[in-house]
């Protein structure tokens, strides 16, 4: 956090718009220097993760205004984004004329109202009461998506989706979903940062900080609370409905606990309420998993036995997760701010230092 | 205030009574598959039961949900099929090995993994447990594989007969394991002076410290004790469910739904709460397909959240209306 | 427009917490333009008045209506909405925030942009930003912590951060403010400060009900004293009629006294 007071600034503009710019500029070149080289390390297909990790950032990022400002955790953001995804995929495939665009905003509007009636009763409550009710509606939709085969497709769930077009043009391969997915993902971040910035993210911030005092300063703190829940919902619902048209099918599997676990993990390994602590998890979390399983090709002379050791993946992935939240409590995001305060201050003393000296 | 607990008294009242006229209509219906409904539901709700406890137990002493809770009795289920199917120690011998051993485990993560979290926030430790399962589980499916296995009973013997319905004879290994269990615990919290520091701690924090309880001893007891409610669990229901590596997260969850029912962090609760939905999957499950008897703990568990949030028998100190 | 002179009307407030009264049929007034100041011993019940008064609890029997309206019942951001702000008695600035943002907060009761039009950078949005930053810069030339804006509230010096408080609540152009010991911890010559900025803005039309503890800055500023002790109010009247009271001398100032 910017403890100086005075206000910084990147490229010209205030600083978070600047990040936001240098963040743009470097999604927009991934593709231009990130082509899978067969024979070498970096063989993993990144623009394909990258599609996958956008349409988790659409979740991630609302998940984390609510995780961040509202002091609330959601163990059920699965279900808004399966919610968005069977919605959309479920009216694009049964009625062949709906726009797939319409298809998309359905199951935003879709996941917001299921998330409304789910978070103003609840969200009355003090505690972690969210997390246990949520957990409980990502049950249920599970259940759902898989016993409501009329609807859903039952276990096998529902294939060919189509991909995503809006007037004519098919977001088809995974370059141009590529672009799509990102240039949503930067708009989300653009109204992210405008609302951290407006009369309402003052609210919210003065909210997280003290809520009688909020309250007190004519801060609607409760409707605030379910405003923001509802915005996480929605978001998520946008990031299912975009992963059902990139991946094309969709079934059950995908929307269980493990993916709300997921969702708030990112959140957190990212650094929750810093607004590019969501985008750091995402990209982290979504990377650790190829990484991981490449690691014995990269690491000469590892032991034939580990290399075949099935699950050593998930292991390391559980305990590099209890580790991080260990060693960098306030997420990533925090870490590389301070390491990079420490390394400023660090070159500042050497540059006094090599000053002192050339006046000696 | 006064109207209130009066309006809260009558809710719990109208829900036992709700669910008294459930249990003899299903029993008036259906006759004597209703009684095996009945008694099928209390087996697995005992073990629910116990869970809960568990969580209960983490629950009030450090706030945090402890999400590897169903790995422990995944443990107990995997290790007794170890020790008693395949090393062919007796039942007894291999019951006291795996609970020590499952106990052991869930102490020494408490001390590595939970204990150097003391001052961060709830929802990191809760990564961390998180972390913990996901770690636990890729440990059991690396050692005994993907297949579910198949644990000696307790007891050879056929179906016991009582009043038309039959019942295993490990149902009533795992009803007397449970009250055995249940009673260690009450004993345990109000007769011993650690017990009844720890109960005075999660009451009041500032306490913790006249009471000579510290929260460090007060986190490792609840860890060693939801550990070993959990594995004993595991293995008393282990020959009736078929154990695998990836059990533990199921029954995680419906005991985690039975305590937040009876009340997050009140153990009579967790026995109301986890007997109750027991028999509820049941009934569930003989009258509607069964895919939906999984969904019967989480409507449960949503609909006690927006009624009374602080679950059947606990205490409305913490929650705002 | 309201024309009647009382503003605050507190008619028989009770508040009980189980079987112990904190506040026992409180009654009075505050009228359009005055500074009333609320005093009394410690325990007095003087803050869980002002909760009450402000919507943070509600009393167990009682009425309380500002400019006629019942506020009873309602939310605390719908009392400030309506014109009533607070001051705490323990500061409480927004962390991570600066002063002029702190400020800007106060201005929250007289905006209306929502998420949408916030996160959109709508027109409306924007000019209502503008308005606020100004609202806000203003009241902090008036606390005298214009030179300050940019820096984080809570680096401030304790005295400042009274005054951004006080500043904060301004922001919401409020018809009356409830300070909650708004001297304590400042030093002589904040105190002075604090004494004319809040005669000028009595001059300028606000209305204040304070809660003090320095008796001078009491007797100093205030049109009328409300005298509480046990939870009922013991005397009231001219800060000249309540220091001669000899229930007032017996329950407080005699204390002090000693």
């Amino acid at each position: 956090m910017d403890r100086s007071g005075v206000k910084k600034r990147l490229l010209g503009l205030d600083r978070e718009y600047g990040i936001l710019l240098v963040i743009v500029a470097f999604i927009f070149t991934v593709p231009l220097w990130s082509r899978p080289i067969p024979g070498s390390v970096l063989h993993m297909d990144i623009v394909n993760i990258m599609c996958l990790a956008g349409t988790y950032a659409c979740a991630v990022l609302g998940l984390n205004l609510l995780v961040g400002y509202a002091g609330q955790i959601s163990l059920g953001h699965a279900a808004f984004f399966g919610i968005g995804a069977y919605t959309t995929a479920i009216l694009c495939t049964r009625l062949t004329w709906y726009p797939t665009w319409l298809g998309v905003l359905s199951g935003m509007v879709l996941a917001g109202v299921i998330g409304w009636l789910v978070g103003v009763p609840v969200l009355r409550l003090k505690g972690h009461y969210l997390a246990m009710a949520t957990l409980g509606l990502g049950e249920i939709a599970f259940i759902l998506f898989t016993q409501l085969k009329w609807l859903t497709g039952g276990t096998v769930g529902v294939l060919n989706i189509p991909p995503l077009s809006v007037f004519g043009f098919a977001f088809d391969s995974d370059l141009k979903f590529y672009y799509l997915v990102w240039a949503v993902v930067a708009l989300i971040l653009l109204f992210s940062v405008n609302l951290i910035r407006s009369r309402v993210g003052r609210g919210l911030r003065a909210l997280h900080s003290s809520e009688i005092a909020a309250d007190a300063m004519g801060v609607p703190t409760a409707h605030y609370k379910i405003r923001v829940f509802v915005l996480s919902t929605v978001l998520a619902g946008l990031g299912g409905a975009f992963f059902a048209h990139f991946q094309r099918y969709i079934n059950p599997e995908t929307f269980i606990l493990s993916l709300s676990i997921l969702f708030v993990t990112m959140v957190v390994v990212g650094g929750m309420g810093d607004i590019w602590g969501g985008l750091v998890g995402v990209i982290f979390l979504a990377f650790l998993p190829p990484v991981i399983q490449a690691l014995p090709e990269w690491i000469p002379g590892i032991p034939e036995g580990l290399t075949n050791f099935g699950n050593y993946q998930l292991i390391l992935y559980g305990i590099l997760l209890i580790v991080f939240m260990m060693f960098l409590p306030r997420g990533i995001a925090h870490g590389l701010e301070r390491g990079a305060a420490f390394t400023n201050r660090r070159y500042r003393l050497l540059a006094d230092h090599v000053k002192a000296r050339k006046y000696e | 205030m006064v109207g209130r607990d009066a309006d809260n008294r009558i809710l719990v009242g109208g829900a036992a009574a709700a669910f008294c006229v459930l249990i003899v209509a299903t029993l008036v219906v259906k006759g004597s598959t209703g009684l095996q409904w009945i008694m099928s539901g209390m087996t697995v709700g005992s073990i629910y039961a116990l869970i809960a406890m568990g969580f209960s137990v983490i629950y009030s002493s450090t706030h945090v949900i402890n999400f590897a809770q169903g790995e422990f009795s995944m443990l107990g289920g995997v290790l007794m099929f170890s020790l008693v199917t395949r090393g062919h120690l007796p039942t007894w011998l291999g019951f006291i090995i795996a609970v020590l051993i499952v106990t052991a485990i869930g102490a020494g993560l408490e001390r590595v993994a939970i204990r150097p979290m003391r001052n961060h926030s709830v929802i990191s430790v809760i990564i961390v447990t998180i972390g913990l399962a996901i770690a636990l589980r890729a440990t059991a499916k690396w050692i005994w594989g993907t297949d579910p296995v198949r644990v000696t009973a307790f007891s050879s013997g056929t179906r016991v007969k009582i009043l038309g319905a039959y019942l295993p004879p490990q149902s009533f290994w795992v009803f007397g394991f449970a009250a055995v269990a249940v009673v260690l615990v009450f004993l345990f919290f109000n007769r011993t002076l650690l017990g009844k520091g720890m109960r005075a701690a999660a009451m009041n924090p500032d306490a913790a410290s006249l009471v000579g309880v510290s929260s460090s001893t007060s986190s490792l007891v609840a860890w060693t004790i939801a550990a070993a409610l959990g594995s004993a669990a595991g293995i008393v229901i282990a020959p009736i469910i078929l154990p695998s590596f990836s059990s533990g997260a199921m029954l995680g969850l419906k005991g985690f739904s039975a305590a937040v029912v009876g009340g997050l962090g009140s153990a009579p609760g967790a026995v109301v709460g986890g007997l109750v939905l027991g028999v509820l999957e049941t009934i569930t499950a003989g009258v509607l397909p069964t895919g939906y008897k999984d969904a019967i703990a989480f409507l449960l568990l949503i609909l006690v959240l927006l009624v009374r949030p602080q679950g059947l028998l606990g205490r409305a100190e913490d929650v705002k209306v | 427009m309201n024309d009647d002179p009382v503003l605050l009307d507190i008619d028989g407030v009770t508040k009980r917490f189980g079987g112990l009264a904190a506040l026992k049929d409180v009654s009075f007034t505050v009228s359009r333009g005055e500074i009333k100041a609320l005093i009394g011993p410690n325990g007095a019940g003087k803050t869980t008045l002002f909760d009450v008064l402000t919507g943070i609890l509600r009393p167990t029997t009682g009425r309380v209506a500002l400019k006629g309206e019942i506020v009873l019942g309602l939310r605390p951001d719908q009392i400030t909405d309506l014109g009533m702000i607070r001051t705490f008695q323990t500061i409480q600035l927004f962390e991570g925030m600066t002063v002029l943002e702190n400020a800007m907060v106060g201005c929250h009761s007289r905006t209306s942009a929502g998420f949408v039009s916030c996160g959109f950078l709508m027109p409306w949005a924007l000019g209502e930003e503008k308005l606020i930053r100004r609202e806000a810069t203003r009241t902090l030339e008036e606390v005298g912590l214009e030179t300050r804006a940019s820096e984080i509230g809570t680096n401030l010096p304790y005295g400042q951060q009274r005054m951004l408080e006080l500043a904060r609540a301004l922001a919401s152009q409020p018809d009356i403010l409830l300070l909650d010991e708004p001297a304590a911890g400042l030093n002589q010559y904040e105190t002075g400060e604090l004494s004319g900025l809040l005669t000028r803005l009595r001059d300028k039309g606000l209305t204040i009900l304070i809660v003090e503890h320095d008796m001078g800055l009491v007797m100093d500023i205030s049109d009328e004293v409300v005298v509480l002790d046990y939870g009922e109010v013991i005397a009231r009247g001219t800060p000249e009629v309540v220091q001669n009271d000899p229930r007032v001398i017996e329950a407080y100032l005699g204390i002090e006294a000693e």
